[in-house]
This record gives C-alpha cells, structure tokens and sequence, in this order.
C-alpha cells in the first residue's frame, strides 16, 4: 500500500517537494514508513530511519499502525518561536 | 484555568491576547508573566531582513494546547495565551508572544523556561532566515 508523509522546512527545501511516497507490505507501522524512506532516499538512510513520524497530528510510536487514509508527517528540526 | 492558542499570519500586534475572561479568575492572578520573542536582524555575522514561519497545523494547535495544559496543570497555573507568527516577520518585530497568569511569580517563571523548551523540542513550526 502506498503511504504519503508530509515534510516541512528545510528538508522540504532540500528534497524540493512538499510530500514524499512510499510503498509498504500491509499491515505496516510508524517503523515501517521509517525503514521505506530509508531504503528509498539512501543518501538521507541514517536521517530516515530514526525520524519522527506524525500520524493524524499526533507523534506516533514506531509500533503503531499506519494506513494509506492517515495523515503521516515528518517532524524534524523544528524550531518556532 | 484556561488556555488561548493563536497562530495568525504576519508579525503579532503590541496588543496581547488574553485567556482569562472571568473575574474571578482574574482576581486570583497574583503575578502575569509575559515573554515575547522579536526577530533579530543579524544571525551569525549576516544582516536579517525577516523570518520566514511555517506551521503544520493543526498539528501546531493541538501540540500547542495539549503542551500548555499539561504546564497549566503541572505549575497550577491560572492561565496561559501563546500567540506565534506564521508567514513572514521583518527584523524587529514580534512573532512569538507566551502570557503566563498566576497567583505567584515562582511558577510562572518556571513554566515559562519549560513551556520555550518543549516548544521548541515538540511543536512544528518551522523559521527560515531571509537574509538582506
């Protein structure tokens, strides 16, 4: 199933696109998203692995489930105020 | 108790924003602790014209309120306004303001620290420097 993770700021910048997709094996996880960007961005794998995924607004664990209807995002790096 | 969150476009006005609204509460705040951050015009040795924010939301207001409950609760607290900038703010302006109302200073200067902190660490919200 194809999942879709939203990215901000300067990753956005760097990967010059504001989503990125990936395929992963049902049922997947938060861990599996992270083991998917890894694979498919090779040059960013140490980054991928270990960033933290949101789903549906909220951080998620690595356990937790992740179906195509969620709303996944990549929150790295932030830093308001 | 209460809480205010507020994410609003361009730079924020001189003008707070206010959680509390009823009297009562409003004659327990013993200390109101106010802390505004304004956009610095050199970063590093190079001239900013203006930062550039971006905010995922709602993730940014629900992560927003969902923190400053937890340091209402935590600190007892009597209430807490967060105003932040999305968008673009010119050097020199406000674009994050954090209002802490309390019956004594203690805890609201120790929540305030907290609050930054974990703002800082949690909430997605993004600044790019635009340099002149």
């Amino acid at each position: 199933m194809t999942i879709r993770v939203l990215i901000f700021g300067a990753l956005a910048r760097e990967m010059s696109c504001k989503e990125l997709v990936v395929d992963v094996c049902a049922p997947a996880t938060v861990r599996d998203v992270n083991m998917s960007l890894a694979a498919k961005f090779p040059h960013k794998n140490t980054f991928f692995q270990s960033a933290r995924l949101a789903v549906n607004h909220a951080f998620a664990m690595p356990d937790a489930p992740v179906q195509p209807t969620d709303e996944v995002a990549l929150i790295e790096l932030v830093g308001g105020g | 108790m209460s809480v205010l969150i507020s994410i609003s476009q361009g730079p924020l006005s001189s003008e707070r924003l206010l959680a509390l609204h009823s009297a009562s509460a409003a004659h327990a705040v013993g200390a109101t602790v106010v802390f505004e951050g304004i956009v610095r015009a050199n970063e590093q040795g190079r001239t900013i014209r203006a930062l550039s924010y971006e905010a995922y939301e709602p993730m940014a207001t629900n992560s927003l309120t969902q923190l400053a409950n937890d340091i209402l609760f935590k600190h007892a607290l009597i209430a807490i306004t967060v105003e932040h900038s999305r968008g673009e703010v010119a050097a020199g302006e406000r674009s994050f303001r954090l209002t802490i109302d309390s019956a004594h200073r203690k805890e609201a200067l120790a929540a305030m620290d907290e609050f930054i902190d974990r703002m800082k660490r949690d909430v997605p919200i993004w600044k790019t420097a635009i340099y002149i």
